[in-house]
């Protein structure tokens, strides 16, 4: 069992890694563009990723869920990452991060 | 995982073929449109004419919309495609009767041949509409976007009949009282019935989705529905009983209602989009859209019994109406919405199994965007030239339009086949 300190440790490293994981539509990555709602590591082996996409009918939404696994697993193998789709609360332009809104030029 | 889109997409041996032949058609299109100038000039029911308008209805738009539609029914549906092995035999039937279907226009045939192709192409598009329905009836997605769809189907079984009427009366001669008045119904219902009510369904819930904006209210949707539909009932009721009343025009405004409902529902999806810059393939897209005020200034202005006019120039305006339809609405928004929908198809199948193992390119890297940018200026210089051609009655100008839009076709077809063609290579090994 990892301390508090090493598991917000870790949680930190995953949301820079999730950084590089781009929605190839939008060309944003998905920490800026506001998809990614919670990053929880149990200390153990697992990392819960609640997220969401801009449309539940997104056509590339599994790629993106993919990516998300491959790009946390390339970096720390070990862990099982579980990635949760959420619709609520429904994603908004209001989550663009500023970083965002200056690369959508909002 | 709540029935992903991705997850229902039929295959894309289902999907892709139907780019490649609407790519090719979009190429011979242009090319006949460059032997056609002197055609373009006078009365626009002449075999040319008429090749011309069906390897565009046909072989241009409705393929690649069949092809586009197979991939979106999950989209917009939340289902799969009822039948995988019914499309690609629906394709290649296709295929077969719209070259037999161009062919016997082009050269006159207006014989046997019609009527057999005319009866291919009627079946056909009975089989796609039996594979839309089988699929859609278990969707349990009820909202104003798959009923746009679905009644635009059942718009495109009606403009099939017909068409197999008329290709039959060529031959029999059974239509009564004329067959022109036929061949309005068809050529309204196959417009305004197929390919305005699918584009309308379809681009509302791509064009809010690209742009990604957020609460636009689907209102205007429905009225739009509404009023497209309702008017053009009655103007179909009009034709078939009254043999086309003076009342036309208020029919058409009907029309236009509806139509400016939906141009005002994507004005709104524009100002709340937060992708402030628009790609090719959505500034073809708002070109599209846009550009129906065209067709129905001249659609009002034609029906109009209050206005005499000099047959040339009512000849000049029913060829510019259609012409702002399949040339300029129908055209702008295909070329345009490839570049949104095959480069993700093959990005899937090529990079799916990559992605986060390496670095994969995107979507948009499997073409190249400076050919697609020249495809959009000269695009819209052949449009503006065709226009002006047909309005001038000059044929000079108007080849010169198709030679530009031949130009069009051929960078088109350059990126088409590009991301047709594209195999996974990771990126850094290759040129870009």
């Amino acid at each position: 069992m990892k301390t508090a300190e090493e598991i917000k440790n870790t949680e930190a490293q995953i949301w820079n890694i999730l950084k590089f994981v781009m929605d190839p539509e939008v060309e944003v990555n998905i920490v800026d563009l506001g998809l990614i709602y919670k990053v929880a590591y149990d200390g153990k082996g697992k990392v819960d990723i609640e997220m969401t996409l801009s449309t539940p009918a997104c056509p590339i939404g599994d790629a993106i869920m993919l990516n998300v696994k491959e790009a946390i697993n390339a970096q720390l193998p070990d862990l099982e990452v579980i990635v949760n789709l959420v619709f609520d609360p429904p994603w908004t332009p209001e989550m663009v991060s500023e970083e965002g809104k200056v690369i959508l030029g909002m | 995982m709540q029935g992903l889109a991705t997850e229902m997409a039929p295959s894309p041996s289902v999907v892709i073929p139907h780019f490649v032949f609407a790519a090719v058609s979009f190429f011979i299109l242009s090319l006949l449109l460059l032997f056609s100038g002197e055609a373009m000039t006078g009365y626009f029911i002449q075999p040319q004419i008429l090749a011309l308008t069906h390897i565009a209805a046909l072989g241009w738009g409705t393929m690649i919309i069949f092809g586009a539609l197979y991939q979106l029914i999950p989209v917009v549906f939340e289902v799969p495609l009822y039948s995988e092995g019914l499309a690609k035999t629906t394709f290649w039937t296709f295929g077969v009767g719209i070259v037999l279907m161009v062919y016997s226009f082009w050269t006159g045939s207006f014989g046997i041949l019609l009527s057999i192709s005319g009866s291919i192409v009627f079946i056909v598009l009975m089989m796609f509409t039996y594979n839309v329905f089988r699929s859609t009836q278990k969707s349990k997605k009820k909202n104003i976007q798959s009923l746009f769809v679905k009644t635009s189907t059942i718009w495109l079984g009606l403009t099939a009949l017909v068409g197999l009427l008329l290709a039959l009366n060529y031959k029999y001669a059974f239509l009564t009282p004329s067959h022109l008045l036929y061949l309005k119904m068809h050529a309204h219902m196959g417009l305004a019935g197929w390919f305005l009510m699918l584009i309308m369904g379809v681009g509302a819930t791509l064009i809010p989705m690209f742009l990604v904006s957020h609460q636009v209210s689907d209102k205007n949707l429905k009225f739009a529905y509404y009023f497209t539909n309702i008017g053009l009932v009655i103007l179909m009721i009009d034709w078939l009983l009254l043999h086309g009343s003076m009342f036309i025009p208020v029919w058409g405004i009907i029309i236009t209602a509806g139509i400016v409902f939906f141009i005002s529902f994507v004005a709104q999806s524009y100002k709340k989009r937060i992708r402030k810059v628009l790609d090719i393939g959505m500034k073809h897209t708002m070109l599209s859209v846009f550009s129906l005020v065209l067709p129905i200034i001249l659609g009002l202005f034609a029906s109009s019994k209050f206005i005499e006019f000099d047959m040339d120039f009512y000849y000049r305006i029913v060829l510019l109406y259609g012409f702002s339809l399949f040339f300029v609405f129908i055209t702008s928004i295909i070329l345009g919405q490839t570049y949104k929908t095959i480069p993700f198809i093959i990005w899937l199948v090529e990079y799916k199994a990559l992605v986060g193992k390496t670095k994969t390119p995107l979507p948009k890297e499997l073409y190249s965007e400076k050919l697609s940018e020249w495809q959009f200026y000269f695009y819209i210089a052949s449009i503006v030239s065709l226009i002006t051609g047909i309005l001038l009655a000059n044929h000079y100008v108007i080849e010169f339009g198709a030679i530009l839009l031949l130009v069009t076709a051929i960078l088109y077809n350059i990126n088409v086949f590009k991301i047709v063609l594209h195999k996974a290579k990771p990126v850094g090994s290759k040129k870009a």
